[in-house]
């Protein structure tokens, strides 16, 4: 990244791009798009989230979200996390090697159980792809595109999952790995409030007295994007979020990173990450 | 159920693995070479034969070896547990493509040590079209997770794929320290997972090298995997060919 780069601030129109939210994201793209918009809260910068039918198309690399700041267009946590930091803005800083080592391999756990277990339950898992996905998937589009659109991914995944093993797999045991891979961020959460919990910069008022402040990392933006957005997304069958419930510590989580977050950041209809149609929110 | 990619992404590493795992937590097993991959249950290598029980795939047999009390993770905390699944999934996505290319898609060191090699353990058929095969499905194997916009030719795919694989190394080298195992001074399954995928990348004499060169610029993970092959293997690998 050049330096003029790092040397623009960040803009007030600063915007990320995803389906729309109430007939057409899928679960995956939506806790993606979740990360991402968690991150960025994290890190106190001002985006606003717009809702465009072809935004997989707009995307630079063919996924959701992608954000467009200033005339930069990048997509994706992982490299959205290093265009950020070229700008100055970094959670990650405190932390020493052997900690990053750590959060890159959970943040991969997470992308390689989770993300991939939400792709095969909609696209693989022919009742919920009947039921929701390609309802969902084309919606924005007529016939017969909808539907040529919605194959032709159902296609391609099916096509990846083959490669990585997961195709000959049944729902139970994807299932099982979701509770394995949640057992895992569980046990390294513990009771602690976030992933990794290096105090920083600032005092922050808790308790009746002032105490330095703790900060989550693009890991906690990750986890909670994700298992958020199972817990709030209604699927076919309870199976998928059950296994989340199992362990309050991460429910816990996802509340704390959601009061903290995003009440009260509801400024436009576009934006609240807590209101999505047939969804529910964690706090009733 | 038909061989497919999972079996090529296991065979490179998980001999090794399984082997390794076995020595760290005391389980007796013997190595047998199958010949003919068909009399495998569904065709999948390797297999665990325990009395009467027959378990396919890695990950039940470790799962069984535990069972059995051969456990390896037993003074391990949960949160150690944790980590191991943790960097596991680091080592899947990041480091195995590199190693598959390196082993099965990298036209010199494919032709002049893996295809032979390979070839020289299966039976006449299978040796004429099993191994181009198994290049085949690794090569779409990285195509179909790796490639994609921005990355549009194979050259700019096997840069990125490269790249983060030596990430990854650095990154295990930096968790390892000086420390003589990942989680103190007893192996765990990370340690079998690890051997797994860096002895072979370590011993094997290939023509193209930079991955093998960046691990040898390592000198903590070289150690790792010499102290596990001196002290669980007892051997001095000298032909260029996978510890067996």
């Amino acid at each position: 990244m050049c330096k003029a780069l790092a040397a623009e601030p960040w803009p007030e129109n600063a915007a990320l791009y995803q389906q729309l939210k109430d007939e057409q994201i899928l679960l995956s793209d939506n806790a993606s798009s979740l990360a991402v918009q968690a991150f960025l809260q994290m890190c106190n910068l001002p985006v606003r989230v717009v809702c465009r039918a072809n935004a997989e198309y707009m995307s630079p690399s063919g996924k959701v979200p992608f954000i467009h700041v200033g005339n930069q267009v990048v997509s994706e946590l992982g490299p959205i996390v290093q265009f950020v930091k070229a700008k100055g803005h970094s959670l990650s800083d405190g932390l020493d090697e052997v900690q990053k080592a750590e959060m890159k391999a959970y943040m991969e756990l997470v992308n390689n159980m989770l993300l991939t277990a939400e792709l095969y339950l909609q696209w693989c898992d022919d009742v919920t792809v009947e039921e929701i996905t390609h309802l969902r998937y084309g919606s924005p589009y007529p016939w017969p595109l909808n539907r040529i659109l919605s194959y032709q991914k159902q296609w391609e995944i099916r096509r990846k999952m083959k490669a990585i093993g997961w195709a000959g797999k049944s729902l139970e045991q994807v299932l099982e790995d979701v509770d394995q891979c949640c057992q895992a961020l569980s046990q390294r959460l513990g009771t602690q409030p976030y992933f990794f919990n290096k105090q920083c910069k600032g005092l922050t008022f808790q308790y009746r007295r002032l105490v330095p402040k703790i900060r989550p990392t693009e890991l906690d933006a990750l986890v909670f994007g994700h298992l958020f957005t199972i817990l709030t997304t209604q699927l076919t069958s309870d199976e998928l979020s059950e296994k989340v419930k199992n362990y309050s510590n991460l429910i816990a989580f996802c509340r704390r990173i959601e009061q903290q977050y995003f009440e009260g950041h509801d400024k436009d209809s576009s934006s609240s990450a807590t209101s999505r149609s047939a969804k529910r929110s964690l706090l009733r | 159920r038909p061989r497919g990619p999972p079996f090529l992404a296991e065979a490179t590493a998980t001999l090794p693995r399984l082997q390794a795992y076995a020595k760290f937590s005391g389980a007796p097993l013997t190595v047998n070479a199958i010949n003919n991959c068909w009399r495998a249950p569904k065709g999948e290598v390797p297999i665990l034969i325990s009395e009467d029980t027959v378990i396919s795939q890695p990950a039940k047999i470790l799962n069984f070896l535990r069972k059995q009390k051969y456990n390896a993770d037993y003074e391990l905390s949960a949160k150690q547990g944790a980590d191991t699944l943790a960097y596991i999934a680091l080592l899947e996505e990041k480091l195995l493509p590199a190693l598959l290319h390196t082993f099965w898609v990298e036209a010199e060191n494919y032709c002049s040590v893996t295809k032979p090699w390979f070839a020289s353990r299966i039976p006449f058929p299978l040796s004429l079209y099993l191994p181009g095969k198994m290049s085949r499905e690794a090569l779409n194997r990285i195509l179909l997770t790796r490639a994609g916009p921005p990355l549009y030719s194979l050259t700019e795919v096997e840069a990125q794929i490269y790249r983060d694989a030596k990430e990854c190394l650095n990154l295990l080298s930096k968790r390892l320290g000086t420390s003589q195992f990942f989680f103190g001074n007893r192996p765990s399954t990370l340690d079998a997972f690890v051997f797994g995928f860096l002895a072979p990348l370590y011993k094997v004499c290939f023509p193209r090298v930079q991955l093998q060169e960046h691990l040898k610029q390592l000198p903590n993970l070289c150690r790792f995997c010499d102290d596990i092959l001196s002290c669980y293997f007892r051997l001095a690998v000298s032909d260029g060919r996978q510890p067996s």
